[in-house]
């Protein structure tokens, strides 16, 4: 299988791990989350996760090496400058 | 001019919710706050969370009241006293525009609350009100602490059903807005992707909320945990995550409420050939003067269309309400008036079929009439007589008689005579009934209520009257035959 294609169906098939994974329906909420949109919103929730945990693991590399780091994401590089590296 | 009207104290306006209830008195409007939820309460109302909130003027401001200030409050009991907003204006009266600014304004209060450590336990249309053209968040017993490990949004489904799939039906299915007076939680996802096209369901930008909502729904029973349980998520992921789900929501929304729309009415102004630039200066001129000389705070102007004598109103210092059918052209007025910071409140509402009351029992949301009669000591009534005549047939009595339960003083009507175009284009064949109407049909109909104080003809044929209301039917000036018909709040 090409890169490209591998590009194109990982999103998907994170999406269905995350739905897959996230089934537990919460007790104490008010409005009703609804069944299909809370595992929506897990699913997405994981998407988000991966990419964050993905961006975290580049910088960690980047910084050991001292490069600067051209990122619209800044926000998450100030706060990763306050914690210690994840092992 | 009078004090709002008292509202039946005995009417309970919120019951869903366990942490307190909502009742509106004459100058106010108190919530009381069950013991349960005191103590988050008093939290939310120390927090600098609300004080932003109040000072942008996005959050109603509350005060804690006093005991015995008010006959329903017992001492040990915690209410909260909020200014009124009058008049209540509810999600189907808003027009497009309206409904993607109250959506946005909820998506800004989340993502505020979620940065200081709060989240909005529910997200509907229903807990925002226009305090004339701005939205406002009047719920505060909306906000509750967050778990900071959890990155889920549990009002989140509510937000997609109450605020953006109305929006999403009316694009691709022309739902009219309208229709959510019967849709309390908004619409499922699976109503909307049942009447999609298929194509249509495979839009990524709303694929989540339709297709794969639809398809990731659960009908039975999955696990359910018995208590919160704590999840482990970074604090920082989880904000990150919940940040990142409003921001979705905000470019759905600002998809699904799409450009602005033009109609025929909202191209009134421009293409009105039965109006010489010359007559729409008298018309305009005599208005003013009927707003120098009559002064008026509350000013209703029915059929307002683009908002041209709503906006002199206000300009003349009144408080104005203005009542279209056509959404595009009241869409103009709103942001009219929201650019230029005029105390107009737009609604799209026909004043010939005006909106039920609705919701529990019919009491839960207040008619139109309901809300607006005996408000207002000025009613504008502009090019619109003709329309209740010949689209609406009613006759000149009965109009007659909603002008005088709708206002307390004056009427500023304006007089389409049948060999006016717009009334010939209207007549549709109908001459023997309607073709022979006179000025004096006019006046001799609402001299029961009425009398003319002032006249002036327009170049055009039209005829503007000034009336002044006779008082001395009863107290409210409503005439008995129309009282059963809902229009007085008694």
């Amino acid at each position: 299988m090409s890169r490209v294609k591998l590009l194109q169906i990982f999103p998907v098939v994170l999406i269905l791990v995350g739905a897959v994974l996230v089934f537990e329906r919460p007790a104490y909420a008010y409005a009703d989350p609804g069944t299909g949109l809370l595992a929506v919103q897990a699913a997405g929730s994981a998407l988000v996760a991966t990419g964050w945990y993905l961006r975290r693991k580049i910088y960690s590399l980047f910084r050991s090496g001292d490069a600067p780091i051209s990122e619209p994401d800044k926000q998450s590089v100030a706060i990763e400058s306050e914690d210690s590296p994840n092992p | 001019m009078s004090a709002l009207p008292p509202v039946n104290t005995e009417l309970e306006l919120t019951f869903r919710d366990p942490a307190g209830e909502l009742r509106l008195t004459d100058g106010c409007a108190l919530r009381r706050i069950r013991p349960a939820a005191e103590k988050e309460t008093r939290e939310f109302l120390a927090s600098s969370l609300r004080k932003t909130l109040e000072q942008s003027g996005d959050l109603i401001f509350s005060r804690i009241a006093e005991p015995g200030s008010h006959p329903c409050i017992s001492s040990g009991e915690f209410w909260l006293e909020h200014p009124r907003i009058d008049p209540i204006s509810y999600p189907w009266e808003w027009t497009t525009a309206q409904w993607r600014a109250a959506a946005e304004l909820t998506l800004r209060v989340a993502g505020q609350a979620i940065d200081a450590g709060w989240t909005l336990k529910d997200a509907t249309p229903l807990n925002i009100l226009f305090s004339g053209p701005r939205p406002i968040l009047v719920d505060v017993l909306s906000f509750e602490r967050r778990d900071p490990h959890s990155s889920v949004w549990l009002a989140y489904g509510q937000f997609v059903r109450t605020f953006l799939l109305p929006l999403v039906a009316a694009k691709y299915l022309s739902w009219p807005l309208q229709a959510t007076l019967f849709a309390r939680d908004g619409y499922e996802p699976r109503q909307i992707y049942d009447a999609l096209p298929r194509w249509r369901r495979l839009n990524p930008k709303l694929l989540d909320v339709i297709t794969l909502a639809t398809v990731f729904e659960r009908p039975g029973k999955p696990r359910v945990t018995s208590k919160k349980t704590p999840s482990t998520t970074d604090p920082d992921l989880a904000r990150h995550v919940l940040q990142k789900r409003i921001a979705r929501l905000g470019k759905q929304i600002r998809y699904a409420a799409g450009e602005r729309g033009s109609s025929q009415w909202s191209r009134y102004e421009q293409t009105a050939g039965h109006y010489r630039p010359e007559d729409v200066e008298e018309k305009q001129q005599f208005v003013m003067s009927v707003f120098a000389r009559c002064r008026p705070e509350h000013v209703l102007d029915i059929g307002a269309n683009t908002g041209t004598y709503s906006l002199l109103a206000a300009d003349a210092g009144a408080r104005v309400v203005a009542l279209d059918s056509d959404s595009a052209a009241l869409e103009q007025l709103w942001r009219a008036s929201l650019d230029r910071n005029k105390p107009i409140t737009a609604l799209i509402a026909d004043i010939a079929r005006p909106t039920p009351a609705a919701g529990w029992r019919n009491r839960e949301h207040l008619s139109l009439l309901d809300r607006l009669t005996g408000k207002f000591d000025l009613v504008l009534m502009l090019a619109v007589v003709h329309h209740l005549i010949l689209r609406h047939q009613l006759p000149l009595t009965h109009i007659a008689g909603l002008c005088a339960a709708l206002t307390q003083r004056w009427l500023l009507l304006e007089w389409v005579a049948p060999s006016d175009p717009m009334f010939q284009e209207w007549l549709r064949g109908r001459d023997d009934l309607y073709g022979h109407l006179t000025e004096d049909d006019l006046t001799r109909a609402f001299a029961p209520h009425f009398a003319v104080v002032d006249r002036a003809q327009l170049g055009n044929g039209r005829v503007l009257f000034l009336f002044n209301r006779l008082l001395g039917q009863n107290d409210t000036g409503v005439p008995a035959e129309f009282q059963h018909a809902g229009g007085s709040t008694a």
